[in-house]
């Protein structure tokens, strides 16, 4: 667009560039599928417009359009150019080349200077005057970085440099300077260029005399806001030499500097973003529609430990990313079998070659094919069990265990119980309750199932072990959580309803005991449970804390909580296609969570640990329960192992 | 049909000839704005294009605020001093004819498309912002040339952003969630004591429905075309 300058100097505002989103997505896709390495130049067509903005001038537009269509594509648009905006075509060229280095050592004057001598050649043919497009030409340069999305890019706008510069001498609205005759026929001229398909550019000088500025109201030419203007050019001897090309100028400027410019498209074509924003979809619309008062952000930044990768520790890694959970560790010793894929959701046969993979291996990276955004780890470890006595040999590296296990413990926020025995629960329990972690079981039977968190564990606080060394037991009482606010005993572990301590369960078991068969329903049953119910415990506004509900035909529909109630322990049998909630207080002698081995641990650390692991009887020592057990047999009343049915009663020992 | 037991959905037939009755009142009545086009969409491009199949499109819309700064028409010699050139200096032709803009008014354009949702049954909300270079905007940049009082009100009522995969186009695009469209177009209309004849509802549908989901961008309607 011209303007008028100070003196006389007639001044050009150079073009500036404007590329649409989609130019670059044809671009790669063209790259990836079409041209491959071969870097030769590529005609693009540029598209302008007149100016329809009072302060700012048109850009020349690269659109999808503006690059041969991709014939494997099947979404492409036939090759019709779109026709709703003015949009005159502009011939130009691409160079894009395969590497930084390629972009920068780019000839950059001499690609100019060829496009130049094209415009040229074009003047001095006469092809000019037939078609003025070919006045205006695009030259573009760029290197498509297509792992970080990120294209550089850099125009040209050739334009042959007048020496002297031209001057102007005359500049009025349209409407003064022609009479009303010409200004209907330049009207009409002007709107049916919209129409035609082989436009000249609006902008530019013919017969480098007339200079016509053409500005637009509402896709109408507006002759009050066009100017047309006389400027003076003085035609240089050489010219009429076809050999003596004037000099050339044009590459854009970036903010007011000579150099490329960059943008990144990740956002909008790296499959993983696209994944990220995805997977939030799901949970946004679910607390705009339904669930208001869902805390996503807690969710995003929980960190979870799941203790086994089995037929449990699969699908409660699947339903936590399901929830929004990114960061997952997941802790297992084991391989995967042949007879694992169909009932553990996270591996296929693949997974089961040369003896198989390492569970907690195979898991995370299942995981992160599902969700490359996952944050997972997986531990190959197995967990310190009593019952199990370890030689002097193991001793070191089973202590080793377990101070990964407690450091484990200590760096997430949620921990899963899903391993195959029981006794390999106990370690667990006992840090956890030391820790006041939140801590959920799931345990399967052949048909049955238990799904429950822990209660917090005995003591408010964790002490500072060091400065209380001496009476940590006293200090510890002073801290003791006996009773919630509300007077209430705090909730049980999983073992506090067990009169016997862990001890071995695996040997001398018959081979389907061994096996550990279960209705392959249950296994998804107890997940989706316990996470559901770690959901819940998130949403409670005393959390580890929150006292336990039970499901009463009687409460319909109104909940306190918009997830409904929070249960202790659920309950549920397959053959009945029943469940039921249930809750248990902590008991004092507890193997695992009461007061007096918790201390212990605290006074002792890794020798008591060692001591439970190695002597089956020392638990039921120290918790009293030994003593119990002498005084009850006194009484000959007899124990019943199987759990019956009870009704909304707690269980007390 | 009967009105009283309308779902609040239309037909992909339907939306067509909405949308066409739309886009003319809009080119009649609204002066401010370009108008409307309707380009096609279709499922399979090597036949020949199904009449129903297409999205009504307006492009270039300029949503940045008015800036009191600006100096745009600055004349000044082309700076050919220090410049951290790719290009050899040497070879730097002195050019006293090359206008240089300084202090460049940095505009922001809004596409919008409506698209037909074969799911939900209703016209869908698609858009997209960039600067005068080409370069995407991120929705949080969008929010903040949005009028706040109305993206706020109806964000949580009626509205609901999210970025999913344009149909026709295949490239992310952000759109105005449909899920909760039907419920209250019915109303719309319900609400409407006349008991209006299908045959008009259909020609009212999409404006009525424009000027809902237009208000997230300040795009009123004139009264106007509501008559």
């Amino acid at each position: 667009m011209a303007k008028e300058g100070s003196g006389s100097i007639l001044q050009f505002a150079p073009l500036q560039s404007s590329v649409d989103e989609g130019f670059w997505h044809r671009l790669s896709s063209l790259k990836l599928n079409k041209f491959g390495i071969d870097d030769s130049p590529i005609p693009i067509s540029g598209f302008y417009a007149p100016c329809s903005h009072p302060q700012v001038s048109n850009h020349l537009t690269l659109l999808a359009e503006s690059l041969l269509s991709d014939s494997n594509d099947e979404s492409t648009m036939p090759s019709v150019i779109r026709g709703n905006r003015n949009r005159c075509s502009v011939p130009g060229i691409l160079y894009n080349t395969n590497t930084m280095e390629g972009f920068h050592a780019l000839d950059k004057q001499g690609l100019l200077k060829a496009e130049a001598m094209k415009i040229w050649e074009e003047i001095h043919s006469g092809k000019a005057v037939e078609d003025c497009a070919v006045l205006s030409r695009v030259l573009l340069i760029s290197f498509a970085d297509l792992k970080k999305w990120n294209f550089h890019y850099w125009f040209a706008f050739p334009a042959l440099a007048l020496d002297p510069p031209a001057t102007l001498v005359d500049l009025r609205p349209a409407s003064q300077w022609f009479t009303l005759e010409e200004a209907e026929s330049v009207s009409t001229a002007c709107n049916e260029w919209r129409n035609s398909s082989v436009t000249a550019g609006i902008l530019r000088i013919w017969k480098l005399v007339n200079v016509m500025v053409k500005r637009e109201n509402r896709g109408f030419a507006d002759l009050n806001l066009s100017l047309v203007g006389e400027a003076l050019i003085t035609v240089q001897q050489g010219w009429r030499e076809q050999q003596c090309v004037p000099n050339a100028v044009g590459w854009e400027l970036n903010k007011g500097r000579k150099v490329p410019r960059c943008i990144n498209l990740a956002k909008s074509m790296d499959p993983t973003r696209l994944a990220i924003s995805a997977a939030d979809l799901n949970l946004k619309l679910m607390r705009w529609r339904a669930l208001p008062s869902l805390n996503l952000e807690i969710l995003f930044s929980l960190k979870c430990l799941l203790l086994g990768a089995g037929t449990l520790g699969c699908q409660v890694a699947r339903m936590l990313m399901a929830w929004g959970v990114r960061r997952i560790t997941l802790l297992d010793n084991g391989r995967v079998a042949m007879s694992n894929p169909l009932r553990q959701s996270l591996y296929t046969l693949d997974d089961c070659h040369n003896g198989g993979d390492f569970k907690a291996t195979a898991a995370v990276r299942s995981l992160q094919r599902i969700f490359p955004a996952v944050e997972a780890e997986g531990i190959v470890m197995a967990i310190p069990m009593p019952g199990h006595p370890v030689s002097s040999q193991e001793e070191k590296s089973v202590l080793e265990d377990c101070k990964r296990l407690n450091d484990l413990i200590d760096s997430h926020d949620v921990i899963f119980l899903l391993t195959d025995t029981r006794e390999s629960r106990w370690l667990p329990t006992l840090l956890c309750a030391n820790r006041n972690k939140i801590t959920i079981t799931a345990a399967l039977g052949f048909d049955s199932f238990l799904v429950m968190r822990h209660g917090p564990g005995p003591f408010n606080s964790i002490p500072n072990l060091k400065a209380e060394m001496e009476d940590s037991l006293a200090a510890g009482m002073d801290n003791l959580v006996l009773t919630n606010t509300d007077g209430q005993h705090r909730l049980g572990c999983y073992f506090c309803n067990d009169v016997v301590a862990p001890t071995d369960s695996t040997s001398n078991r018959m081979l389907d005991q061994q096996c550990t068969v279960t209705r392959p329903g249950l296994a998804p049953i107890a997940s989706a449970l316990a996470v559901e119910l770690l959901v819940g415990i998130l949403h409670h506004p005393n959390g580890i804390f929150a006292e336990a509900e039970i499901a009463n035909s009687s409460s319909g529909g109104n909940f306190e909580l918009p997830l409904g109630i929070l249960p202790h322990q659920i309950r549920g049998s397959l053959p009945h296609f029943q469940q039921m909630t249930l809750l248990g207080h902590s008991s004092n002698s507890c193997t695992a969570c009461c007061s007096t081995v918790v201390s212990e641990y605290r006074k002792r650390g890794m020798q008591f640990i060692l001591q439970a692991i190695n002597h089956p009887t020392y638990l039921e020592d120290v918790t009293g329960l030994t003593e119990l057990m002498r005084s009850a047999n006194s009484f000959q009343l007899d124990w019943d192992d199987d759990i019956e049915v009870a009704d909304d009663e707690c269980v007390e020992l | 049909m009967d009105v009283l037991h309308w779902d609040g959905t239309l037909s992909a037939k339907d939306f067509r000839i909405g949308a066409f009755a739309f886009a003319q009142k809009w080119e009649s009545c609204n002066l401010a704005f370009p108008p409307w086009s309707w380009l096609p969409c279709p499922k399979h491009p090597w036949l020949a294009p199904p009449e129903e199949e297409g999205y009504l499109s307006l492009e270039k819309i300029c949503i940045s605020r008015p800036n009191e700064e600006e100096d745009i028409d600055q004349i000044s010699q082309i700076d050919t001093g220090e410049e951290e050139t790719c290009c050899s200096r040497n070879e730097d032709v002195l050019d006293d004819a090359t206008l240089v803009q300084s202090n460049h008014h940095e505009l922001h354009y809004c596409d919008f498309h409506i698209v037909y949702s074969s799911t939900f049954r209703v016209p869908v909300l698609y858009f997209r912002a960039y600067c005068s270079d080409g370069r995407p905007l991120p929705l949080d940049e969008i929010e903040k040339e949005l009028p706040a009082c109305a993206s706020k009100e109806l964000s949580k009522k009626w509205t609901f952003i999210t970025q999913e995969e344009h149909p026709c186009l295949k490239r992310p695009w952000y759109k105005l969630h449909p899920c909760g469209t039907a419920e209250w177009m019915k109303l719309l209309f319900l609400s409407d004591t006349a008991n209006p004849k299908f045959e008009v509802v259909l020609e009212l549908y999409l404006l009525s429905w424009f000027s809902v989901v237009g208000q997230v961008f300040g795009l009123r309607i004139s009264l106007k075309i509501s008559n």
